[in-house]
């Protein structure tokens, strides 16, 4: 059964989904992704079955990786459109090992078939049979992280639009903090920095899953990104441009003081 | 392989005409599907494609939100579904850790329609099951 690569090696959105070939594509670019693995969407059912060999296969790939991995999904469907169902299927951001990995398989597995994914489908006309790879990642214990686009997705001006907070950017994409706002020309001058109000930390446990840190009184409203990081950011910026063209939607992260890209996509809507 | 048990599923009226042989071939259709307490496991109104057989653990039936009936081991809910796609009648809420069965459209179609044998007992079915909901 061909259902686990090497995430470097997903090439076929057909298989491992769009978000998979996404950053596998990127890692063969040169951009610095976190390790890690694609799961296809038959391997990602096998394991939800409860297929004794696909389970094996997949804690056997796994297992190098990390103690602790996210495990992300990746909607295989016939328009390969991952942004269609941003929201409706299951993201894990802490497996505690590869033996939980058939558990957590199943729950993304049932994720696309949940009502509401379903209700969702039938709503835009998608009534097919779901199919969801994984992303099976290396553990990031980020110090900050975020959101950026690289052309202001409201006016269209050029420049970088950067959300961040302290821990795991879901503080940030489920909009439980005020992040700290950053805009940057291209050029790398900082147009704007604005402190935001993040009373909240989304940090790992070591036996797994996710727990909200209450941020030290102090660095509430503390930037949490420095001059050099912004430096950083507007580089990866234009390395993402140069590969996959203007106005991008990326997820970043700082952890072990090195910058990691989660996910590059492009911006599909106003705001979005 | 884990599957659905086959003593389970024949005690669900809509597969009570098949025989063994049949009811085994749907029940290596099932998975396995774990709701925490508390969650909202299928909500009225809203479009359903999976039918469940309860395992283990004790769920609340609410219909026009009021509570209507429990549900334990060895029930099941949403076998409609698995036919006409529609939207759910009920809304069941865990009330433990519940541990199901599941089985979906998808799964379930292709098997139907690849023998008619077991399609027309599953008419024969629904269509007693129409005769007693008549009936009153």
């Amino acid at each position: 059964m061909k259902g686990t690569v090497p995430l470097v090696k997903a090439q076929e959105t057909a298989l491992f989904g769009s978000k998979a070939v996404g950053l596998g594509q990127a890692i063969r670019d040169g951009l610095p992704v976190p390790p890690g693995i694609a799961l296809s969407g038959a391997i990602v059912e096998a394991v939800a079955a409860g297929n004794d060999r696909a389970i094996k296969q997949v804690a056997k790939t796994a297992r190098p990786l990390a103690a602790r991995s996210p495990c992300r999904s990746s909607a295989v469907d016939e328009d390969g459109a991952e942004a269609s169902f941003a929201g409706q299927h299951l993201t894990l951001l802490n497996v505690p090992s590869s033996e939980h990995l058939g558990a957590a398989l199943s729950e993304i597995w049932w994720s696309a078939n949940s009502d509401s994914a379903i209700s969702y489908r039938q709503r835009v006309g998608l009534f097919t049979r779901p199919s969801v790879g994984v992303v099976v990642q290396a553990l990031l214990d980020p110090e900050s992280a975020g959101v950026m686009f690289t052309r202001n997705p409201i006016n269209g001006e050029d420049e970088r639009m950067i959300e961040a907070s302290w821990g795991l950017g879901e503080a940030v994409v489920a909009g439980q903090v005020i992040p700290d706002s950053y805009r940057i020309h291209r050029s790398g001058d900082v147009l704007q920095r604005t402190p935001g109000f993040k009373k909240i930390a989304i940090r790992t446990l070591p036996e797994g899953g996710t727990f909200e840190q209450q941020v030290q009184p102090e660095l509430v409203e503390r930037l949490c990104l420095d001059d050099g990081q912004l430096a950083e950011l507007n580089g990866l910026a234009d390395r993402c441009e140069q590969i996959y063209g203007p106005a991008r939607d990326i997820e970043w992260a700082f952890a072990d003081g090195k910058l990691h890209l989660l996910q590059c996509r492009a911006v599909t809507r106003s705001g979005s | 392989m884990t599957g659905a048990p086959v003593d389970a599923l024949q005690r669900v009226p809509l597969f009570a005409d098949l025989n063994q042989r049949e009811v085994k071939q749907i029940a290596r259709l099932f998975k396995q599907r774990t709701f925490p307490a508390g969650e909202t496991v299928v909500q009225e109104g809203s479009g359903g494609a999976a039918f469940y057989v309860i395992e283990s653990g004790e769920a609340t039936v609410f219909v026009a939100g009021k509570e209507y009936s429990t549900l334990g081991p060895g029930d099941y809910f949403g076998e409609i579904a698995l036919i006409d796609e529609g939207a759910r009648l009920a809304t069941i809420t865990a009330t433990s850790e519940l541990g199901c069965y599941g089985v979906t459209f998808w799964d379930f179609r292709p098997l139907v329609e690849a023998n008619g044998v077991i399609g027309w007992k599953l008419l024969q079915s629904l269509a007693r099951m129409y005769r007693e909901a008549r009936a009153g």
